[in-house]
Formats: structure tokens, C-alpha cells, sequence
């Protein structure tokens, strides 16, 4: 309750200074003084309250009175009267985060894009480590999905109202290096001479452009096969396993299909989600890169190669597990297919192993939930392999030295693999370093959660080229939003998989062009 | 802008201009005067407009004549025209209109007639009837975006609920979110059950405006309620629905969020509205100036499309 | 019709009339009495096919999980208060807005009108970018100024009170006019009480489009205890797997006061004009 008061001093106040309408309204009221300015004044108030709340007009009317004078001089004088006092006026107080218990501590501001479970666990972190020590304050807050995250901080970059700390998406890479508005993480590395030995080697190259590191790699992620164990011992197959290539798929999958008496199919044996993430995985796992330029990583990339052999093989597959009726689409996003697998209306499906608490849980005890490795075709299962997906975090450039020097020991703390362990438990992500799998917690954790380790696993099993590496183009998710619906004209038979392909490569192609002639 | 307010500006100028003509000068600085106050009563709107709309809308006309940024800090190159000209003549900025157009033509009549059955219903004066009232308008009270993830369940093609009612009615079940046709009536049905609440609570709110006096004096007439739902409530309704029509349609040329969620303007672009295609212009290609020009290219279209409703359909609506 | 109705044409025109009610609502009601039961169901109840209707019990663990996750108080607050605030700014300036169309007659109406009226047709994207720049140039950000003041005006509501206030005979004005009456006072003492209906539509309109924006408030917003209860929803959506029941959980909770105004408001729609007329 003590929190009321001085909200609502602050917003007549505030509003005061804000209510051009009013201050006009007292201009009107003004200029038909001949009327008998008392008698309409007090009309005014009246007639407010009756349209509006009837049943207490003592109020509205105290209200509009203590607006009128404040606002006739804002009405005269502009608004900027009204802000300064306003901005002055921002209090702390009232807040759900924590306050620094140091007032002089350097405040970090971290700026994320994941809400839910994952939010929380964010700011978790946050409080743990404003908890561990009184020299940094850092305020994590929360910006909508990645693609807000990213768009508030593009239109914060103008007037510089920029976070400390911005967690961006993997394909975000190439146009925050672009913004020049980032700190490279490889300088602030090799000054303190952090030991980066123990990561990922997958995620440092991924993240890495020149061998230099760019964003700090927080949350990563590896597509897997999610498939139903009941429904695989229905249809004698093995539980325990799963299919390995795009063939054994179509293999597997006439057994897994269920049909009516009418021939209406009950149970599909398969649906990929149509997300352009997957297309990518399957370029890497044959071992092509997407874009020229090895894969946009030499020098940005001024093609791509998305129509090539390895491109229209993918399609030809993908189309060919609906043709032959073992696969169903469901469409954009996953989760019209996780809702679909958790309702045991399909055997097998694609996901991140971030969405695996989600899927285990949405389960229940319908069923065992088995991983698998992403399926890949025969040809090449020994090259290539998976990318990593996810988002890391960047250290902004334009801020003072000490706000910088903070952010940076945060990001190091955030690394530390007692923090990754508790990360990774607590989401699904797999830590960024290989010590935090020594931690009882993530070996607890495996044991109740076997599925978990299938992603590392994949992982590690993955060869490190410039193909899995993974690709980097500025207008990334342009480029997804392309292959998308070069993915649907193929499904849906509106373009065979190679027309499809070329249609979307010249889209590709032509929002390169685009975004190099405008970042030189 | 004339045309923008039809009939009304019509009988306005007429009236103006034979002030003019017969009376003497101190009747004229009357009539400026009369000028003066109206705008006065305009001011507080015309403020907040001029900051918060029409500057960003000069600002983005500006910004249509220059190429792309994608950072937002520096100065592009002037193009002068050619953006218009690369969107005019660009496949998929015609296809987005005319699934705009079609997506409007879905949603606009089907809204304003099921919502006018419900506002008719709800008008009978019967026990109870403020609670049918309260459930009609409820959709208002929620958001496009959470109603699009109830919907998001509904129309999930293998375990959703409308195919199982269509299953369980021996039907096949639709492919609401991957066939391009359904996807498009998939959105639409969303805006449609988004918009009833508010159609609703307008069109019932001119229902009982209409003075009992005049339903009573045709009722001894002998008229019957076909009639007297044609002579009597259609004309009076006529200002309300014509607000409502002219609102609805531009509702539906600026619908967004049904989109985002449902299908990200899915499959093969068979839901990518105009509006959906120019988000995704601004927010992720980097391409503000092409933005710009193609959102200056659908307020025109807009501005038209709603010019012509004034001048045809006002001209016949019957106000006191 | 002099002849009285019989007693079972009149029970059986209830009986349709009836019928049809409770059709069409729960038709209408159905997505949201779906969202309602998923609220309480756990995350595996959701999943199973055939689908449920009804949840096992009335399991409260996701109204939990929201009111632990998020400061849903505070965010309903805020919402309140900005919401209320529009709303008031918007009856005040479109009132006179529209008086001044509809009533009043001057050079350019037709222009400022069609003027007006343009302000509906400009895409979003066109003004989220520039005024998110103004509002911070202005030092507005984190402040209930910015979340108010860019919408205190309403081009759709100026549009409605005109379409009302225009079935008001002219003559009514002239005549009050004629009598000394003052032009805002016939305004305010006249045209405004007639108008209830209208100005109620409005209020409710004002009130749910603010309560219901997302991307502004998270723009021009950074501080936790500044967000409103739109942007805790999209909180709840944002994951991985969409966790349905605290979702919908977090839908219910904002609905709930918005039901509210709609029952209290719904009255203030019907009585209006039919309070002055003669009832038969």
C-alpha cells in the first residue's frame, strides 16, 4: 500500500504536465467567458463524471480541477516543462528486482530476450550475482522475444540508450559486428587473459569471426530427434533405436503410419516443423556451406548457394515424407508440432534441446520421450554434422570504461561452470563449458533427464568446418523468412524444390546486395 | 479533401458562401470568428496528432526518398522515387495487396452482419439479457495477440479442437494453418471473433438510440417487423453502421498481430498482408526507406479506398 | 398490432429468442472458456487427443506459477491507470473534437475532418520508430507521460461522437443558441448527456485498446515496475515450448478487470437515450 501514494503524486504530477487536451479545455472554457465562466466550469466536471465514472464524480472532478492549471501552461509553453520534472522525478523504489545494496555500485544493464522459465532463471542469475558481491549491480531486463530485443536496441542506437549487456540470437552476429556498436569479447579476453581452453570448440566458431570472438556464447542449443517410445514398441520397432538417416526415416515410417478402416491416417509417423533452422542443419550435416565466402565468414557473404545439389536434395526429401504419406506438415514455429507429438498424434519430430523440459513435461506419462540425432542422409554421415543455435551476449562499446570493465566480469562470471551447470538444468541449454558436465548437479540431472546428454553428444560428434561452423549474413532472418516459404511453395507443390530454391536464392541474393551496399 | 466528408461538406459550403454573398463585413468577421472558436475546440486533438502522427508520417516520407540504413545513423543516398517504383512494380508487394483486399472483403461483411444478428438478439428486452449483452462484447476485452494463442490451439490440424468436432461429425478436418485458402479464413475467422465485440457494443448502442416513438407509431400502422426492421431500424441505423463499415475496413487493412502469431504470413505467403510484409520490411530487412515508400503506397490506398466510401455511401445515410 | 398476443406465441418467441441467446454465446464464448479451463489443466492435460474440455480439478499451480513469476499486481496497476488515464484524455478531446464537426459550422471542416480521419490509415510501422525517437528526446522513457500522452487523442473516437452527435437535430442547437446558451455549454449540457451510449463506446474502446497494446510499452518502458500487464503475457508466451496453461492463466488475470468494466459499462450503454424516452 505505501507504494500507492507517491505513484499517484507523481502521476498528477506528471499528468499535469502531459494533458494537452486539458490545458486546451481550459483555453476553450476561457475564451467562452461571456457565457458565465463559473456556471460551465463547474459544468464541466459534472458532465466528466457522468460519462465516465458515475459513480464517484467527487473525484474526477477534484482531478480534472488540480490538472486544469498545470496543463494551460503546458498548452502555451510546449511539452518540456512537463519531462524534465518528470525525468527527475523516476524513482527506484517499488521494484520486485532487488535494489543494489551498495548506492555506489556500477550499475550493468542486461538487456534479454526469453521469458517464462527461461526469464526467470535470467534473472535469477541477476540476483545471485548482485547477491555474491556489492561492486556491480547488474539489472536484468526483459525486451520481448529476440526479434524485440534486437529491434528496441536498433532503435535505442540512435540517441544512444543502449543496454551495458544485449543478449542477440546466433544469426544476430554478423550485423552487431556491422552496428560497430560492440565491444569485441576477444580484446577484453586476451587483456585479462581469460582462459577460454574449456569451451565449446562449436560455439567459439560459431561466434567467431577472424578467429576473433565477437558475443560471448550464454544459452546454445542443438537440434535433436524427439521420437515416441510407446508408439515405437506398437510398431515392433526398437525403442531404444531410433533412426539415423533421412532413409531409414521413410523406412521406419511406413510401420509408424496408422490408418482408419476408411484409409484416413490416424497417426503420422512424422512432422518437421517448417522452420528455415532445419533447412541450415541440413545443409551442415552434408557438409555444404549456405552462403560464398566460407559461408560469409571469410568476408561477407555476397551469394548464397542454398539451390545447390545438397539445397534440392533437402527439399526432395523433406517434400517426399509427405508425399509418400509418412509425414505430416503442421506448419510454421514448433509449437503446432510439439502439441501435435506431446498429443502422441505423431511418432517423431524435430526440436531444440532447449524445448525438452517443455516437451517431457507437456508428455507427462503418456509416454517415454526418446532423442535421437537429427536425421541425416546416408551419403554423408560421416562429414559435416550440426551448428549450434541459440544467442550469446554482447558487451556494448559506447559506454564509460568502468561500466565496460563491470560488464565484462559479469560476463565472465556468467561463463563460470558452476553458473553454466545451474543454466543448463534449469533450461535445457547445454553449458558453454565442458567442466560444468564434472558438476554433480548436470550428472544428477543426466540421470534423471538421459536425454539431455544426446545433444552434447551430437555435438562433439560434429566435424568442425567452415560448413558447420555455421553460416553469417547480415540480413539473416530475412533470409530464414525466404526459405520459409521456398519450403512451402515446395510442400504445398505450388514449385518443384529446385524452383522453389532458385526463386528464394535470387531473393537471397538480392537482400545481400541490399545490406552490403549499405553498411560500406 | 472534399470528398473526404461528403454530403455534409456539400450543404457547408453552400451555407458559407451565400453568408458571404448577402451579409455585411461585420456578419463576415462573425463568421470568422465562428472559424476561430471551432478550431479552438479542434486544438487539443490537432496537437497531440501533429506530434505523434503526422510528424512521424512526414518523417517517413522523408525517410522514402533515401536508401536504407540498416543501423539508423548516418546518411543514405537520395533516391528520390525509386523505391515507389521498385514497389509498384514488385510481384509480391501487388500480391500483398490483393490478399489485403481479399482478407478485407473476408472480414468486414461477415463481421458487421454477425455482429448486427447480435446486436438485433440482444436488443429484445428480455430477463437476463445484460448478461448475453456483457458475453457478446467480451472478445473486445481481449487482446488480438492472446486470443491468437487460444486460436493457435484450436486450429492445430492434428489435435486441435475444431477438427475434432469435424471428425466427430464425420467431416474431414481442414488444414487451418498449411493450405494457403484455409490459412487466410483461419486469420480471418480470428478478426472476425476479435472484432464482434466491438461492432457489437456499437451497433447495439445505435439500436437504442432509436427513439421507441417511431417503432411504436409504425406498429399501429400495421406494419410487420420485416418492415418495420427495413423502414424504421435500417435507416436509423444507417450513421452507425456506416461508422462501423468505414472503421472496420480500416481495421483489417492494418491487421498484424493475428498474423504474427498464426502464420508469419504462411504458407507461401498466402496470409502476407500489406501490412505484415511492411513489418517485416522495417523491423528485419533493414529496409526503412523501402518500408517508408510502400506504407505511403497503402495510406494513400486507404485514404481512397475511405474517400470513396464517403462520397458513395454517406451521401445516402439519413442523419437527423 | 391491437389483437394481444396469445400466451403460447409469446412463450414460444421466448423460447427462440432464448435459444439463440445461448447459442450464439457460447459459440462466441467458446475460445475463451476453452483458455479458461486450460488455465487450470496441467501441461500434459492439454496434450492428450481427444482433446479435454474440462480440466481434472480446478488446479491453481499455474495462477501460481504467474503471480510468483511476475509483479501481475503492479503490472494491473499500471495498465489501470494508463488505460483510465487515455481514456479520459480521449472523451475530453474527442467530445470536442466532435462537436466542432458535427455542430459547429466553419471553413475547412470538411478538410480537418478528412485530416482527422487520415490519422487511422497510417500503418504502425510508419510512427513506432519517430515517436519512440520524440519520447526519448524528451526524456519521456520509464514515464507514464509517454505512455499516455501519444494517445489522449482519437481520430476513431472523434469519428464516433461525430456519427452520434450528427443524429441530434440541428434545430435543438439553434434554438439553445437563440436562448444565450453558450457554445460549449450546449456541449457540455445538451449534446453530452444525449450522447451517453456513445460516449461509453468510446470509453470502453479507449480503455481496451490501451490496456491491450504490447510493442509501445515495451519500447518506451525498461524499468519492471513501469510494464504493463501486456507485456507480462508476452512473458509468458516467450519460451522455447509455450507453457499453454500459465499462458492462459496470465490471459484470465487480464481479462478479469476488463470483464469488469464491460459489465459496468454495459449499462451505461443500454440506459442513455431509452432513459429519456417513453417507455411502451
Amino acid at each position: 500500500m505505501n507504494q500507492r501514494t507517491p505513484i499517484t503524486r507523481r502521476f498528477l504530477l506528471k499528468a499535469g504536465g502531459a494533458a494537452l487536451g486539458t490545458g486546451a479545455l481550459a483555453a476553450l472554457l476561457s475564451a467562452c467567458g461571456a457565457a458565465g465562466t463559473a456556471t460551465t466550469a463547474s459544468g464541466a466536471g459534472g458532465s466528466g463524471a457522468a460519462t465516465t465514472t458515475p459513480t464517484r464524480p467527487a473525484g474526477t472532478t477534484t482531478a480534472g480541477g488540480s490538472m486544469a492549471p498545470a496543463a494551460s501552461g503546458a498548452a502555451g509553453g510546449g511539452a518540456a516543462p512537463g519531462s524534465t520534472a518528470a525525468a527527475q522525478g523516476t524513482p527506484v523504489g517499488v521494484s520486485n528486482l532487488k535494489p543494489p545494496k551498495n548506492p555506489n555500485a556500477i550499475k550493468v544493464s542486461w538487456w534479454f530476450g526469453l521469458g517464462g522459465v527461461l526469464g526467470k532463471a535470467i534473472e535469477t542469475m541477476a540476483e545471485q550475482y548482485n547477491d555474491s558481491q556489492s561492486e556491480i549491480y547488474v539489472e536484468a531486463i526483459y525486451q520481448g522475444n529476440y526479434d524485440d530485443t534486437l529491434n528496441k536496441y536498433k532503435a535505442g542506437l540512435p540517441g544512444k540508450q543502449t543496454p551495458n549487456l544485449l543478449q542477440v540470437y546466433d544469426v544476430g552476429l554478423r550485423f552487431m559486428l556491422d552496428s560497430k556498436s560492440v565491444e569485441p569479447m576477444q580484446g577484453l579476453i586476451d587483456a585479462s587473459k581469460f582462459d577460454m581452453s574449456n569451451f565449446e570448440p562449436a560455439l567459439l566458431n560459431y561466434y567467431s569471426i577472424d578467429k576473433k570472438l565477437v558475443g560471448m556464447p550464454f544459452n546454445s542449443s542443438t537440434p535433436l530427434l524427439y521420437y515416441n517410445k510407446k508408439l515405437f514398441s506398437e510398431a515392433g520397432l526398437d525403442p531404444n533405436t531410433p533412426p539415423k538417416t533421412w532413409e531409414d526415416a521413410l523406412t521406419v515410417g511406413e510401420k509408424l503410419l496408422k490408418k482408419d478402416a476408411a484409409g484416413k491416417v490416424s497417426q503420422y509417423a512424422m512432422a518437421i516443423p517448417i522452420d528455415s533452422w532445419y533447412f541450415e542443419q541440413w545443409m551442415n550435416a552434408q557438409n555444404a556451406v549456405l552462403l560464398d565466402n566460407e559461408n560469409g565468414r571469410a568476408n561477407r557473404a555476397t551469394k548464397t548457394s542454398l539451390n545447390g545439389e545438397s539445397g534440392v536434395k533437402i527439399l526432395e526429401w523433406w517434400k517426399s515424407t509427405i508425399d509418400k504419406g509418412v509425414g505430416t506438415n503442421l506448419g510454421r514455429g514448433t509449437s503446432e508440432t510439439q502439441k501435435a507429438f506431446a498429443a502422441g498424434q505423431i511418432a517423431m519430430t524435430f526440436d531444440s534441446t532447449a524445448s525438452m523440459r517443455g516437451i517431457v513435461n507437456g508428455v507427462g506419462d503418456k509416454f517415454e520421450v526418446g532423442t535421437g540425432y537429427l536425421l541425416r542422409p546416408a551419403a554423408t554421415l560421416d562429414q559435416g554434422g550440426v551448428t549450434i543455435g541459440g544467442a550469446s551476449v554482447y558487451i556494448m562499446k559506447d559506454k564509460a570504461d568502468r561500466e565496460k570493465e563491470a560488464t565484462w566480469k559479469f560476463v565472465q562470471w556468467l561463463v563460470q561452470p558452476e553458473q553454466q551447470a545451474a543454466w543448463h538444468v534449469a533450461t535445457g541449454y547445454y553449458p558453454v563449458r565442458k567442466e560444468s558436465y564434472n558438476l554433480p548437479v548436470v550428472q544428477d540431472n543426466a540421470k534423471k533427464y538421459p536425454q539431455f546428454t544426446t545433444a552434447i553428444e551430437q555435438l562433439r560428434a560434429s566435424k568442425q568446418t567452415p560448413a558447420t561452423a555455421g553460416a553469417v549474413m547480415g540480413p539473416f532472418t530475412q533470409a530464414r523468412a525466404i526459405i520459409n516459404t521456398a519450403v512451402e511453395e515446395a510442400l504445398l507443390g505450388k514449385a518443384t524444390p529446385k524452383a522453389a530454391l532458385d526463386k528464394a536464392t535470387s531473393e537471397i541474393n538480392q537482400a545481400l546486395d541490399l545490406y552490403n551496399a549499405s553498411v560500406r | 479533401m472534399r470528398l473526404a466528408n461528403g454530403e455534409s461538406l456539400v450543404r457547408e459550403q453552400g451555407a458559407t458562401k451565400t453568408a458571404d454573398r448577402t451579409h455585411t463585413s461585420s456578419a463576415r468577421a462573425r463568421a470568422r470568428r465562428e472559424t476561430g472558436i471551432s478550431l479552438l475546440y479542434l486544438v487539443p486533438s490537432l496537437i497531440v496528432f501533429g506530434v505523434f502522427v503526422f510528424y512521424p508520417l512526414f518523417k517517413s516520407i522523408y525517410l522514402s526518398l533515401f536508401a536504407s540504413d540498416p543501423f539508423g545513423l548516418g546518411s543514405t543516398p537520395f533516391v528520390g522515387l525509386r523505391q515507389y517504383q521498385i514497389a509498384l512494380r514488385s510481384q509480391s508487394y501487388r500480391d500483398g495487396l490483393g490478399i489485403t483486399l481479399l482478407y478485407t472483403l473476408y472480414t468486414v461483411p461477415l463481421g458487421i452482419l454477425i455482429a448486427l444478428g447480435l446486436a438485433i438478439l440482444a436488443n429484445f428486452r428480455v430477463r437476463g439479457i445484460g448478461f448475453f449483452r456483457t458475453t457478446y462484447a467480451l472478445p473486445i476485452g481481449v487482446s488480438v495477440g492472446a486470443a491468437s494463442i487460444v486460436f493457435l490451439l484450436l486450429y492445430n490440424s492434428r489435435a486441435g479442437v475444431i477438427n475434432y468436432f469435424l471428425n466427430t461429425l464425420g467431416l474431414p478436418g481442414i488444414e487451418w494453418l498449411t493450405e494457403p485458402r484455409a490459412a487466410l479464413w483461419a486469420v480471418a475467422i480470428l478478426s472476425i471473433w476479435a472484432g464482434i465485440g466491438f461492432n457489437f457494443i456499437v451497433l447495439l448502442s445505435g439500436l437504442q438510440g432509436i427513439p421507441e416513438d417511431l417503432y411504436e407509431s409504425a406498429r399501429i400502422d400495421g406494419a410487420s417487423n420485416v418492415r418495420i426492421f427495413r423502414s424504421v431500424t435500417l435507416p436509423m441505423l444507417m450513421p452507425t453502421l456506416f461508422f462501423v463499415l468505414i472503421v472496420s475496413t480500416i481495421n483489417a487493412f492494418q491487421s498484424f498481430a493475428q498474423i504474427h502469431i498464426l502464420t508469419k504470413g504462411g504458407p507461401a505467403n498466402a496470409t502476407n498482408v500489406v501490412v505484415y510484409s511492411i513489418y517485416r520490411e522495417a523491423f528485419f530487412n533493414f529496409q526503412t526507406g523501402y518500408a517508408s515508400a510502400q506504407a505511403v503506397i497503402l495510406f494513400v490506398i486507404i485514404l481512397i479506398l475511405t474517400a470513396i466510401q464517403f462520397l458513395v455511401i454517406e451521401r445516402r445515410v439519413h442523419y437527423a | 398490432m391491437s389483437e394481444p398476443q396469445t400466451f403460447g406465441r409469446r412463450a414460444f418467441q421466448l423460447t427462440i429468442i432464448y435459444a439463440l441467446l445461448i447459442a450464439t454465446a457460447l459459440f462466441l464464448l467458446f475460445p475463451l472458456l476453452y483458455g479458461l479451463a486450460i488455465s487450470f489443466m496441467t501441461a500434459d492435460e492439454i496434450t492428450v487427443y481427444p482433446p479435454k474440455f474440462l480440466p481434472n480439478g480446478l488446479n491453481l499451480t499455474s495462477y501460481q506459477t504467474v503471480l510468483s513469476r511476475l509483479p501481475i499486481p503492479r503490472y494491473l496497476f499500471n495498465s489501470l491507470l494508463i488505460a483510465t488515464a487515455v481514456m479520459l484524455g480521449q472523451l475530453v478531446t474527442a467530445s470536442l473534437a466532435a462537436y466542432a464537426f458535427a455542430i459547429r459550422r466553419f471553413r475547412g471542416r470538411g478538410l480537418i475532418f478528412g485530416l482527422f480521419l487520415s490519422t487511422l490509415m497510417i500503418p504502425w510501422e510508419v510512427t513506432l520508430i519517430p515517436n519512440f525517437q520524440t519520447v526519448q528526446a524528451w526524456g519521456w522513457t520509464d514515464n507514464y507521460l509517454s505512455l499516455i500522452a501519444p494517445f489522449v487523442a482519437t481520430a476513431f473516437g472523434t469519428f464516433m461522437l461525430r456519427q452520434f452527435f450528427l443524429t441530434i437535430p440541428q434545430e435543438l442547437h439553434d434554438a439553445a443558441i437563440i436562448d444565450g446558451c453558450g457554445s460549449l455549454r450546449y456541449l457540455i449540457q445538451i449534446v453530452l448527456p444525449l450522447s451517453r451510449p456513445a460516449l461509453g463506446t468510446l470509453a470502453i474502446y479507449g480503455f481496451l485498446q490501451t490496456w491491450n497494446q504490447f510493442l509501445w510499452p515495451l519500447l518506451v518502458t525498461n524499468q519492471k515496475e513501469m510494464r504493463t500487464i501486456q507485456i507480462g503475457l508476452n512473458y509468458l508466451l516467450n519460451e522455447e515450448t509455450i507453457s499453454f496453461n500459465n499462458t492462459m492463466a496470465g490471459v484470465i488475470l487480464a481479462i478479469i478487470p476488463t470483464v469488469l468494466l464491460l459489465i459496468l459499462g454495459q449499462r451505461q450503454l443500454v440506459r442513455g437515450l431509452t432513459a429519456g424516452a417513453v417507455k411502451g
